[in-house]
């Protein structure tokens, strides 16, 4: 069966709407990825440039690949750190808030409607069961996916504003950061709300939801943190690679979720 | 005639037990169906199986010739729905509710803009289109769940507890209107509801769930005159008999009248009796005023649907809402022009 995109429109102009309205959706979507992702790299860029005496990172550039550690050795210590940190370090905070805010996003989505009690409504009109299943996903995805984005251009702006009295050029956007945030984060986002969205099915209610989800998404969240650098170093090929096994796994979890996704069921949890 | 919905032996249970217990039923288009019974009874349950939003465990189901959950969303593009909860987003405002409605029924642009502040206008919510939800009072809720569920002119509406919540005048307006849809559009409206004095005045056929089961089925006015049969007269006494021997034989000279039915119930300022029609009533007066008695008032009633509710729950030794279940099943059930064994013992 085909999917009717009018069907899935509807109902997304609707959720955008309420969504855009809600306190407790916008201050989260706005407030979390401008701290993580704009003001705490600004911050930490901001002190490195001042700092009066840069700390010695010849331990920190001995553990990274000879080539990168070698062009990084070569610059001033001051241009150093900044390069180091909002180069490199800062990168997971862009995979952990895509997979925050979908997750959170998802979370919402059915037991979000069961809490609002306009599950049954939904139920009760002509909206088939995987239209509205891909809505909610898309629902979690898309506000995510423009987050992510809006905030990488306004953390660009502002680690050039830091960085370049220290380099005596602008260094943000690199492709490497264009791959990460462009491929990487949204399949990020897609394999959080692969998870959340079924979760969110069964859950009846957002924070329920929330604790069962949590119990799967942290250990993701963790497996970001540890692993998102290295794609800044690896060969670029790695980007691509890991954006499709990523998508894909969140593909396989959206798809099994959508073949359990049964009106009766989830009619029978109202 | 054709039938808008047809019900055989249709039966949904949950991890708890069985919710709605193989209920039969025939409901012809542009009828009025009223779904009566206490909290728990299955009205829900059984909307939500008339309009494919559950499954049924057994039974056969079909609705304006569909089958309900195999062809849901077909359906569902011809059937209203107002639920118990008006299950409004309460963050979109009331003219944003309706529309979205609008276009997941495929109603777009100037169309679904104007069916959709008539709609709001006629249920007295033109000043309020653009407000919030999150602010209506119960019956403005109401009344927008009930504008959004005739956005598209349903062929059959469901309505669950529609003017709960609504004041006279609201209530008094839901009715006309399902009066009229059904009047003049012969649309099909199934109406759960508690109010069963507003049930009376708009239901053709009456439906009462115990348990699950289906108890009673049929017109409320065939099944008060299967329990009740004739007329039932009140007749008040202005000068009551003084003379104990008088007053004793009362009842006597009035069942040897013909076309008064036993047994006449008598009291010192009343008697209550039924009779055949309604010429008997005036031989029954003269019968009275011979024998020396003054009368003050006679009025006549007919039993209806509120008579015959109370009397199935009665039958069921149900005094009130806290009641259990008797254990009496569907297949019992007085269906209209059958009578099953205990609606019979009953009249």
């Amino acid at each position: 069966m085909r999917i009717d995109w009018s069907i899935v429109g509807a109902l997304l102009r609707r959720d955008l709407a309420a969504a855009r309205r809600s306190k407790g959706v916008v201050i989260p979507m706005l407030v979390v990825p401008v701290v993580l992702l704009v003001l705490l790299p600004t911050g930490i860029g901001w002190y490195a440039r001042t700092a009066t005496a840069p700390p010695d990172l010849s331990a920190v550039l001995g553990r990274l690949p000879g080539s990168l550690a070698r062009s990084i050795a070569t610059m001033p210590p001051a241009a150093q750190i900044v390069q180091l940190v909002l180069g490199y370090l800062v990168a997971p905070l862009f995979l952990i808030v895509p997979m925050m805010i979908s997750s959170a996003l998802a979370a919402d989505a059915f037991a979000g409607e069961k809490e609002r009690r306009t599950l049954e409504t939904l139920l009760h009109l002509p909206i088939d069961e995987r239209d509205l299943f891909v809505e909610k996903v898309l629902f979690a995805w898309l506000p995510t996916v423009g987050a992510s984005w809006i905030c990488f251009a306004l953390f660009s702006v502002s680690a050039n504003v830091v960085a370049w009295p220290v380099l005596g050029h602008p260094f943000m956007p690199t492709w490497r950061w264009v791959g990460l945030i462009t491929l990487v984060a949204p399949s990020v986002a897609a394999l959080g709300l692969g998870v959340m969205v079924r979760v969110s099915a069964r859950a009846r209610s957002t924070q329920e939801a929330n604790q069962l989800g949590g119990a799967v998404i942290m250990p993701l969240i963790l497996a970001t943190v540890g692993q998102s650098s290295a794609l800044l170093i690896l060969p670029s090929y790695w980007m691509p690679i890991t954006a499709v096994v990523i998508t894909g796994l969140g593909l396989i979890l959206v798809r099994g979720g959508l073949r359990r996704f049964d009106r009766d069921t989830v009619a029978a949890r109202m | 005639m054709t039938h808008a919905i047809i019900a055989h032996e249709l039966t949904k249970s949950f991890g708890h037990g069985v919710v709605v217990d193989a209920v039969s039923m025939t409901v012809p288009q542009g009828s009025v169906l009223a779904l009566l019974g206490h909290n728990g009874a299955g009205k829900t349950t059984t909307i939500r199986l008339l309009n494919g939003v559950l499954r049924p465990d057994a039974g056969h189901l079909s609705v304006l010739g569909l089958r309900p959950y195999e062809e849901g969303t077909a359906l569902r593009r011809r059937t209203g729905v107002a639920t118990e909860n008006a299950g409004l987003d309460d963050r979109l405002t009331a003219f944003e509710n309706l529309l979205t409605v609008a276009r997941l029924r495929g109603i777009r642009g100037g169309a679904a803009r104007r069916t959709a502040e008539d709609l709001l206008e006629r249920f007295g919510l033109g000043p309020q289109r653009d407000l919030q939800c999150q602010g209506f009072s119960t019956g403005q809720r109401r009344r927008v769940a009930l504008a959004r569920a005739l956005m598209h002119d349903p062929e059959v509406l469901f309505l669950d507890e529609p003017t709960s919540g609504l004041d006279p005048a609201g209530s008094r307006a839901v009715m006309e209107l399902i009066g009229e849809i059904t009047r003049n559009k012969g649309r099909t409206v199934v109406l759960c509801t508690h109010f069963l004095a507003e049930a009376g005045e708009t239901a053709d056929l009456m439906a009462v769930l115990h348990g699950g089961s289906l108890v009673c089925f049929g017109e409320p006015r065939r099944l008060a005159a299967r329990r009740w049969p004739g007329i039932g007269v009140r007749i008040d006494l202005v000068t009551p008999s003084t003379n104990r021997r008088e007053a004793a034989a009362i009842p006597d000279m009035l069942s040897a009248l013909p076309g008064v039915l036993p047994v006449p119930e008598t009291g010192p300022t009343s008697i209550e009796l039924s009779v055949r029609d309604r010429s008997v009533v005036a031989d029954v007066v003269r019968l009275l005023v011979d024998a020396g008695l003054g009368i003050g008032e006679v009025t006549t009633s007919t039993p209806g649907l509120e008579d015959v509710y109370f009397a199935v729950q009665r039958d069921l030794g149900v005094s009130d809402g806290l009641s259990g279940a008797t254990g009496l099943s569907s297949r019992g059930a007085a269906v209209d022009g059958r009578s099953a064994p205990r609606e019979a013992a009953a009249a």
